[in-house]
Parts: structure tokens; C-alpha cells; sequence
């Protein structure tokens, strides 16, 4: 009974010298905000949802933009644009949304009727700042190595591939895999042959064909080039629909100016510089 | 209906179930006899897939067995064995979450088992191994079976650590909650709502048989 009141009062201390520290770091934080002074612009903080593929561009633009503009904070959220979508709608705070595909835009666009993609009627688009920002292309990656030999799409359908990995329909780069797969007539097959793991964003995708856990993965061009992996075909968006980013800032924002002023600079030449360094291109 | 998840998490659950209950027990029986500060700091590191979150463990277990690390690359150049991505690898994510429930409430069991009772059976000329399996166990045996269907339980509801080494392949790795998490991220409510019901179905009657297996136990002992 004596040793477990020890060992209590040990942990409680514990737990009081962890919660003094974190609140030391905050002070030291709030001075650091305070001391830069009256003169100084509002401080805006913008949360910004973007598609999984533009993790490497737009943190670079951010920093960049937060550089050129002091006062600007940008809070980026990078995840499949399917996920981001269900957390838009279930009332996450984002000012801006940029999709991996049109679809997960539409689906929140009121501007959008039902045939056109927004089925649930859902209105969370400022329609008017709505803009295709940018164009992609999907690609076939492999390990290093390429220790089953797959040179092309159509070699999916052969014996050397035991594992593909794809995203699920949700996520953009899934449902543009199954379009190329079924204009090639080799996705029921491959499903039949449980061939197929599902990711659940593009950067999953990216990081099973890095890690050669998989024989190869559909990917876009960009996520490619930023892992550094072996692209042996680059032909997927003759298969399917154009790979378009659109970008839209949300009804409800607090930050609407900021917010617009920043969807600006992502068109500007010195954004799109970013941009093309990976592969991206202007629609 | 595929009920290819529901066969594939039970055959995982039960492996690592089996691995889990060995293992716990053996590692339990010695821990429990080290001196103090060793048994404090192994004690330590064994219960540590408990509070670790499943990522971690499923990111570790990724830089050991992937076919580009070196466990991974050992087996594939010795045994041409994937590792990773395939249906016993969740095994391995199981085995190491569900370990420490087995390891703690073993330990706690044989922590509270009555050296009085060793010291006799030892004056009586009994092996170490009899005492140990016939009439440690048996004394242990609440402590040990609450151990084994908590482990079962934790290995059936492995997520995190599973999805990451096995991911989620209709037919060969799926499993119920790979599954229930695809078919809610596709927009496939229903079926989602069916597995969960099923797992849900599960967990019930595992509980159910262990409170009916502990109150016959009460019983005997009254008789």
C-alpha cells in the first residue's frame, strides 16, 4: 500500500511538471506574438484542404507565401480529396479546397444540379471563386528494380503481376485507375484474381510501390517524380478523363479575403513554377 | 455475400490467439522470478504494444518485414516469401498488439499464486514442469483464460498495424475491419452496417461463453 502511494504521488508529480512545461511553451509563444509589435498587419490563418498529390508543392508554395506575407498563417490538410470532401460536409473549418478531380467538388457545389454530380444537395462551394487550377497525369510506377518486370499497362493482365496497388473508387487516383483499367478491358480479371489492394489516398498508393510491397501502383505523374520512383508508363491519361484539379474557397469562411488572395497567388507564375518543377500543368 | 473477411479474421485472431497465449505465459512465468529492476524494465518493454499506437507498431513491423529491409529481403531471397501483404502478416500485427493483455493478466495470476503451494508439492518430489502445468496453471486458470480472450478479442478488432502491413486485398487480406473501413470510405453503407453487425455478432458471444465458462467454474468451486 506505502509503495503504490509512492509510485502515485511519483506519477502525479510527473504529470504536473509535463503540464507546467506545456504551459511555460505557451506563454513563451503568446510574448513572441505580442512583441512583434501594434504596427504589424491583422493576423489571418487560413486552413487550407488539399489533394494528398500536392503535399510537396504547396508546402513549398505556403512557405513561400507565408514568407511574402507576414501576418498569414496557412494550415494545410493533405488527404484523398474523397476523405477531405466527407469532412467538409461533416463541418470541418476550411476555407479552401482544392480536389484531386472534379467530382469531390461538384458533389459540394450548389451550382452543380444532381445529374451533374452534386447528389446530396450539398452547398459548401462560393461557386464564383471556383477555378481548374491545375492538370495532372496518371501514371504506372515500380520499386526500384522493377523486380517483376512490368514495362507497360497492358502488362497487368500477364502472369508477372501478383499484386497491384490502386486507390479506392473514393479517391481520385483510384476511380481514374479503374477508368484506364476498363477501357483496357482488365479490371474484372483482376479483380476476379484478387490482384488488386486498395489504398486509401494517393501517397498510400506511392509508399506500397517505394517500399516494393506491391509489383506496381497507378499513380499520378507528380507523386512519382516527388518519391523518386520508376515511371515505365506514362500513358494512363490517354485512358481516361483529364486529370483537373479545381480549387474553390468555402461558403462560411471567415477569411474570404485572405482566402481569395491566396487562390490568386496559386495561378500566379511564381506558384506555377512550383508546380510545373513536379509535373504539374496549367489546365 | 463474400464472407472471405469473416473466415480471414478469425483464422488471424485464432493464430495469434495461439502464438499469444504460449508466448505470454512463458514470458509472464519467467518475468515474474527476475530480480526487481530487470523485471521492471523487461516489464516495460513488453507491455509497450499496448500503449503504442497501432501505427507504430505497424510502421516498425513495415521497416523489419518489407521486401526492401532486411528481414523482409532476407526471406524473399531465401524463401521467396512475401512478408508483407498478404493474409499472415496480420498475424504478425495481431500477435504484437494482443500480446501484453495476455502477458499482464498471466503475470497478475501468477503473481497472486500461493508460493506455499509450490514449496509442498516440491517436498512431495514433483518435477518443475508438473507443478507448473498441474497445479500452477490450474490455480491460474481465471487470470489465464481472462488473458487469452482479451488477446482474442484485441487480434479480432486489429486495425492500424493490419492495414498497413497487409493492407486491405478483396479475397486475400481483408479483413472485417479492413473491410468495414473500405466499404464506409466507398459509400457502401449497408454493407458496412452487415459487417459491423457481424462483428459486433462475434465480440457477444466470445464475452457471453467466457461469463458462462467463469460462473460454472464458481459453481464447482462451491461444490
Amino acid at each position: 500500500m506505502k509503495h503504490m502511494k509512492k509510485t502515485l504521488a511519483v506519477i502525479i508529480a510527473a504529470l504536473v511538471l509535463l503540464l507546467a512545461l506545456s504551459a511555460c511553451g505557451e506563454i513563451q509563444q503568446e510574448e513572441a506574438v505580442s512583441s512583434s509589435g501594434p504596427e504589424e498587419v491583422e493576423e489571418v490563418t487560413l486552413q487550407v484542404f488539399a489533394a494528398a498529390s500536392m503535399t510537396e508543392t504547396l508546402d513549398a508554395i505556403i512557405a513561400q507565401y507565408e514568407e511574402e506575407n507576414p501576418g498569414v498563417t496557412i494550415v494545410p490538410t493533405y488527404d484523398s480529396s474523397g476523405t477531405l470532401k466527407t469532412q467538409i460536409q461533416e463541418g470541418a473549418e476550411c476555407d479552401l479546397f482544392i480536389s484531386a478531380a472534379q467530382k469531390q467538388m461538384n458533389q459540394l457545389d450548389a451550382a452543380k444540379t444532381e445529374e451533374q454530380g452534386n447528389e446530396e444537395g450539398l452547398d459548401f462551394v462560393l461557386s464564383d471563386t471556383r477555378v481548374d487550377l491545375l492538370e495532372n497525369k496518371v501514371v504506372l510506377a515500380v520499386p526500384d528494380d522493377n523486380p517483376a518486370d512490368i514495362q507497360s499497362f497492358q502488362d497487368l493482365a500477364t502472369d508477372k503481376l501478383t499484386l497491384l496497388c490502386i486507390g479506392n473508387e473514393d479517391v481520385p487516383v483510384g476511380a481514374y485507375s479503374e477508368e484506364i483499367l476498363n477501357a483496357l478491358e482488365i479490371l474484372d480479371a483482376l479483380k476476379a484474381a484478387n490482384k488488386i489492394t486498395y489504398g486509401t489516398n494517393v501517397k498510400e498508393v506511392t509508399t506500397q510501390v517505394k517500399e516494393g510491397t506491391v509489383d506496381a501502383g497507378i499513380i499520378y505523374a507528380t507523386d512519382a517524380y516527388s518519391a523518386e520512383l520508376t515511371v515505365v508508363d506514362d500513358s494512363g491519361s490517354d485512358y481516361c478523363s483529364p486529370v483537373i484539379y479545381p480549387a474553390a474557397v468555402m461558403k462560411g469562411t471567415a477569411n474570404e479575403e485572405a482566402a481569395k488572395a491566396f487562390l490568386d497567388y496559386l495561378q500566379s507564375a511564381a506558384a506555377m513554377k512550383i508546380f510545373r518543377e513536379v509535373g504539374f500543368t496549367a489546365p | 455475400m463474400d464472407l472471405y473477411p469473416f473466415w480471414n479474421s478469425l483464422r488471424i485472431a485464432a493464430i495469434s490467439c495461439g502464438i499469444v497465449f504460449f508466448l505470454g505465459i512463458l514470458c509472464a512465468h519467467y518475468v515474474a522470478k527476475l530480480p526487481r529492476v530487470l523485471k521492471g524494465i523487461l516489464d516495460v518493454i513488453l507491455t509497450l504494444p499496448l500503449v503504442l499506437p497501432p501505427t507504430v507498431v505497424g510502421y516498425l513491423l513495415l521497416v523489419l518485414l518489407g521486401p526492401n529491409r532486411i528481414f523482409g529481403s532476407w526471406m524473399m531471397s531465401t524463401f521467396h516469401t512475401r512478408m508483407t501483404m498478404v493474409w499472415y502478416s496480420a498475424v504478425f500485427a495481431s500477435a504484437i498488439v494482443a500480446f501484453p493483455l495476455m502477458y499482464r493478466t498471466a503475470r497478475g495470476a501468477f503473481e497472486s499464486f500461493d508460493p506455499n503451494l509450490r514449496d509442498s508439492a516440491r517436498t512431495l518430489g514433483l518435477s518443475n514442469t508438473y507443478i507448473f502445468w498441474r497445479i500452477q496453471m490450474p490455480c491460474c486458470r481465471q487470470g489465464i483464460l481472462a488473458g487469452t480472450v482479451l488477446a482474442f478479442a484485441r487480434a479480432l478488432g486489429e486495425y492500424g498495424a493490419t492495414s498497413m502491413v497487409a493492407g486491405y486485398t478483396p479475397g486475400r487480406t481483408a479483413t472485417i475491419s479492413t473491410t468495414v473501413y473500405q466499404l464506409w470510405r466507398t459509400n457502401n453503407e449497408a454493407l458496412a452496417f452487415r459487417w459491423v453487425m457481424i462483428n459486433i455478432a462475434i465480440s457477444f458471444v466470445v464475452l457471453m461463453a467466457v461469463n458462462l465458462l467463469e460462473r460454472r467454474e464458481r459453481r464447482e468451486v462451491r461444490k
